[in-house]
């Protein structure tokens, strides 16, 4: 049989809710500064959860410069530009006439989203007492807008990015709720063994932080209510947990095939070695106590990197601070790194910049890889009581420079969807 | 390098407005039935466009468990049903029984699951209709009263993943699994992923399903204004054709390895050979006009497959009806299969145009009809569109050339993407 493909991420852009680019992000997050705070992008003085992680001061047209673009855009679809305009500049090269049809494109999608001012339109013409009435859109005034329906799409934000940077490839969008960016991502790396394409522009890009998205988590409960101690808010496996924060925001990858990064000169951040997936089966939102699901999709990770445990040296935790994600968690890393449990270094990096959902995964693979890169492994903030149920080796107080072998990244979703990915340092690749 | 492992379908399910089992649907396709009628969901009596190719089977009959009838939505329910339909034709539920409890583990990690959902719609955000009429937009009040009139559990009612997980919760799937929200494209998406996962060895069975239910008030407006619906007949290829209509519901295959299906003695009703898939990066709406993007999307799934375009024996086309899709589409097939392409087909005239469930309701019917030996004609074709000859679509069924089909799907964001498959008898 043939070598496989080894895959080289050679390319990272980040607009996140601790900075708009990936060396800001990067920096806030060895920081541990917390990017949480009361929401102002617009009036959640009225609901139960007022806080939330925002993209903040994104001037999209400084970055963008392209009002036509712009206006096919939602907020989300923004901050994947900015992302991934930053992510091809950084590796140096981007799609061409001659080669657009070998590159790829996979991307972790938010829910289809309406714009609330767009649904209050609706809501005016179609339901004024409250009860849809369908005709209202016949009426004459009623002010259609085909710009809207289109930015509204499942797939908009893939057309839109496609159609920029000219791709012409393998092209793909998921959505698992909260695994969506990891699964875009393996889905990328299976696309490029099998020779699908030489390229992909891969990550995720959500908000959430809007009326109708708030609204839908704090009827769950799920969101974490400390509105007068935001910074705070979001303490992945502290004994006091109580739920997670809201963010958005975009990461983007490229990857490129092994041998071709080395012979054009690019710098490589890591290989992306493995990619893991399983289904929980047990709730919708709940995972299981004992760690099932996501322990299959770490071992197939692990597998499919044809890596063992014993390289791991840091775990980007999916942590979101909710009592039952960050327990199942736990029990998942204890049953798969054993005796090693003590050694590998966890860290949510959800306690500076909240839970991005669809864009969570993508983001934090782009962690992973800065974190190969610089050898460090960035805080869990935000921790200081322990919780006898996550009993691993917290990245406490502030961040720890550590040579990184390999690095993971769990992402698991709302529907039982469980993500893992692992990085491997270019060091022990070569 | 080893041959790839050769794929087989031990399963079908489909359920839309023409029927809720293969042969059912695909009698009225044969027949020349079409499903199209007035709408009944709402009162579209003043539309412009009022008919569509609704599914109107109670839910209790697709999915017997009323209780979690509250917990998901419409297309769900389309969803679950279609991919049990076909995990049930697999005969592996049973199969699963006679293992021992390892065995068992065993199975349950190694089977996949791949849906294409449609992603979501916009009315489930008509929930929040009373409370935005009770606030008169003053946002702070909305946001102290929604929880008074909205289901707490909103949220999970409408995940686009939840065909996916409700889908492995009620059968043991634990494996490796996606779900595709790529327009018109996550339903054939999902084959290919689910194929390309069973080939690399990450599971050893998957099923792949798409569904929706796409034509609320709201889209079936915005469509109409952009010109893409026909008032009245979906006629594919035809010189007088003047849009598409649409249809709801959802179609599933069942994907493992011919060495399982033939050690535990399944029936196996045809063969994955390949899948290809590209964009022509034109945005949400636009097409080249030149066929490119899918004729590319062509090249790659015959490369997949190991074969040439002379050993492709039919071609069940997207056809949506539109002017500038089935101009685009006949002419990316002239440009891969030159003056002589085998006899094309497409079934959307019979029922309507399912979205993400769309290509994959195409595959079950490219599939039963090549195993039944015959090329369906297109029903309310009149006159084909002389701008495309030689192109040979019929209004009466033709004779495939051989027991091999592509099958081929558009979508949003000039998504193209072509599967081929073999049938067995």
């Amino acid at each position: 049989m043939t070598q496989r493909r080894r895959i080289a991420i050679t390319g990272i852009g980040m607009v996140t809710p601790v900075g708009n680019d990936a060396r800001t992000t990067w920096a806030n997050l060895q920081a541990g500064r917390s990017g949480l705070a009361t929401i102002q992008h617009f009036d959640a003085g009225g609901f139960p959860v007022r806080i939330g992680a925002e993209v903040k001061n994104f001037d999209a047209a400084a970055v963008i410069n392209n009002s036509k673009l712009l206006k096919h855009s939602t907020r989300s679809h923004r901050f994947a530009l900015a992302a991934a305009e930053e992510a091809l500049t950084d590796a140096g090269i981007r799609p061409a006439i001659s080669d657009g049809h070998r590159w790829g494109f996979c991307v972790g999608a938010g829910m289809m989203g309406v714009d609330f001012r767009e649904l209050e339109i609706v809501q005016k013409f179609c339901a004024p007492d409250g009860e849809f009435q369908p005709d209202g859109f016949l009426a004459d005034n009623f002010p259609a807008d085909p710009v809207a329906f289109c930015r509204s799409q499942t797939n908009s934000g893939l057309a839109l990015l496609t159609r920029h940077f000219k791709i012409r490839g393998y092209a793909t969008a998921v959505h698992t709720a909260c695994a969506s960016g990891g699964q875009a991502l393996g889905t990328a790396l299976k696309v490029m063994r099998r020779g699908h394409a030489d390229f992909m522009l891969a990550g995720g890009f959500d908000s959430m932080l809007n009326p109708i998205g708030l609204s839908a988590f704090c009827l769950l409960g799920a969101l974490s209510t400390d509105n007068d101690a935001p910074a705070r808010a979001s303490r992945p496996f502290d004994l006091t947990r109580n739920g997670f924060v809201l963010g958005e925001g975009a990461g983007f990858l490229v990857l490129e095939n092994w041998d071709s990064a080395r012979k054009r000169g690019a710098k490589i951040y890591a290989e992306l070695a493995g990619d893991g997936n399983s289904l929980s089966c047990y709730r919708i939102t709940d995972s299981p106590p004992d760690g099932d699901g996501p322990i299959q999709a770490i071992k197939q990770a692990l597998a499919d990197a044809e890596m063992s445990a014993d390289e791991i040296d840091y775990v980007n935790a999916h942590g979101t601070s909710t009592q039952m994600n960050d327990k199942s968690e736990c029990a998942a890393l204890r049953a798969v790194l054993q005796s090693r449990v003590e050694d590998v270094l966890v860290s949510s990096t959800k306690s500076c910049m909240g839970h991005l959902i669809a864009a969570a995964g993508a983001v934090e693979a782009a962690v992973c890889a800065l974190a190969i890169r610089d050898g460090i492994a960035p805080v869990n903030a935000n921790y200081s009581q322990p919780d006898p149920d996550c009993n691993v080796n917290l990245v406490r107080g502030k961040s720890q420079p550590r040579k990184i072998r390999a690095a993971m990244s769990n992402s698991l979703g709302f529907g039982g969807s469980n993500s893992c990915l692992v990085f491997r340092n270019p060091e022990v690749v070569e | 390098m080893n041959p790839p492992k050769k794929i087989v379908f031990t399963g079908l399910g489909a359920v839309c407005g023409a029927g809720r089992t293969v042969d059912e649907i695909f009698d009225a396709v044969v027949n020349g039935r079409s499903a199209i009628a007035p709408i009944t969901q709402f009162d579209a009596t003043r539309w412009p466009v009022r008919i569509a190719a609704e599914c109107n089977i109670e839910n209790k009959i697709l999915v017997p468990d009323r209780k979690l009838h509250k917990s998901i939505s419409r297309t769900d329910i389309f969803g679950i049903y279609a991919a049990e339909s076909a995990i049930a034709q697999s005969g592996l539920p049973e199969h699963r029984e006679t293992l021992d409890a390892a065995a068992k583990i065993r199975f349950n990690d190694r089977s996949g699951i791949y849906a294409g959902s449609g992603g979501g719609n916009y009315g489930c955000n008509y929930d929040f209709f009373q409370s935005m009429a009770a606030a008169g937009g003053d946002l702070k009040k909305f946001g102290g009263q929604f929880s008074d009139s909205v289901n707490p559990m909103w949220l999970l009612k409408n995940l686009p993943n939840n065909v996916l997980c409700h889908v492995g919760i009620r059968n043991h799937f634990k494996g490796t699994n996606a779900c595709i929200t790529n327009h018109c494209a996550g339903g054939v998406m999902a084959v290919a992923e689910a194929a390309a996962a069973i080939r690399a060895g990450e599971a050893d069975r998957a099923a792949a399903v798409g569904h929706d239910a796409p034509f609320e008030a709201e889209t079936l407006f915005h469509y109409q204004r952009l010109g893409l619906l026909s008032p009245e007949i979906v006629r594919p290829f035809d010189r007088d054709r003047s849009g598409t209509v649409f249809g709801e519901g959802a179609a599933s295959v069942m994907l493992e390895t011919a060495v399982d299906a033939e050690t535990r003695g399944a029936k196996t009703l045809g063969e994955f050979l390949g899948s290809g898939c590209a964009t022509e990066a034109t945005g949400v709406l636009d097409v080249r006009p030149d066929g490119d993007g899918l004729s590319r999307a062509i090249e790659v799934a015959l490369e997949d497959a190991g074969i040439t375009s002379k050993e492709v024996g039919m071609i069940v086309a997207h056809g949506n009806g539109t002017r500038a899709s089935d101009a685009s589409e006949a002419g990316a097939i002239r440009r891969v299969f030159g003056e002589n392409p085998p006899p094309v087909t497409g079934f959307k005239w019979a029922y309507g145009h399912l979205i993400a469930a769309s290509g994959i309701m195409d595959l079950v019917f490219a599939l039963t009809a090549l195993r039944q030996k015959v090329v369906p004609g297109i029903s309310t074709l009149n006159l084909a569109d002389p701008e495309f000859a030689p192109f040979p679509v019929s209004k009466t069924a033709q004779q495939p050339r051989n027991n091999v089909a592509l099958v081929l799907c558009r979508g949003f964001g000039g998504m193209d993407v072509a599967l081929l498959v073999r049938a067995n008898p």
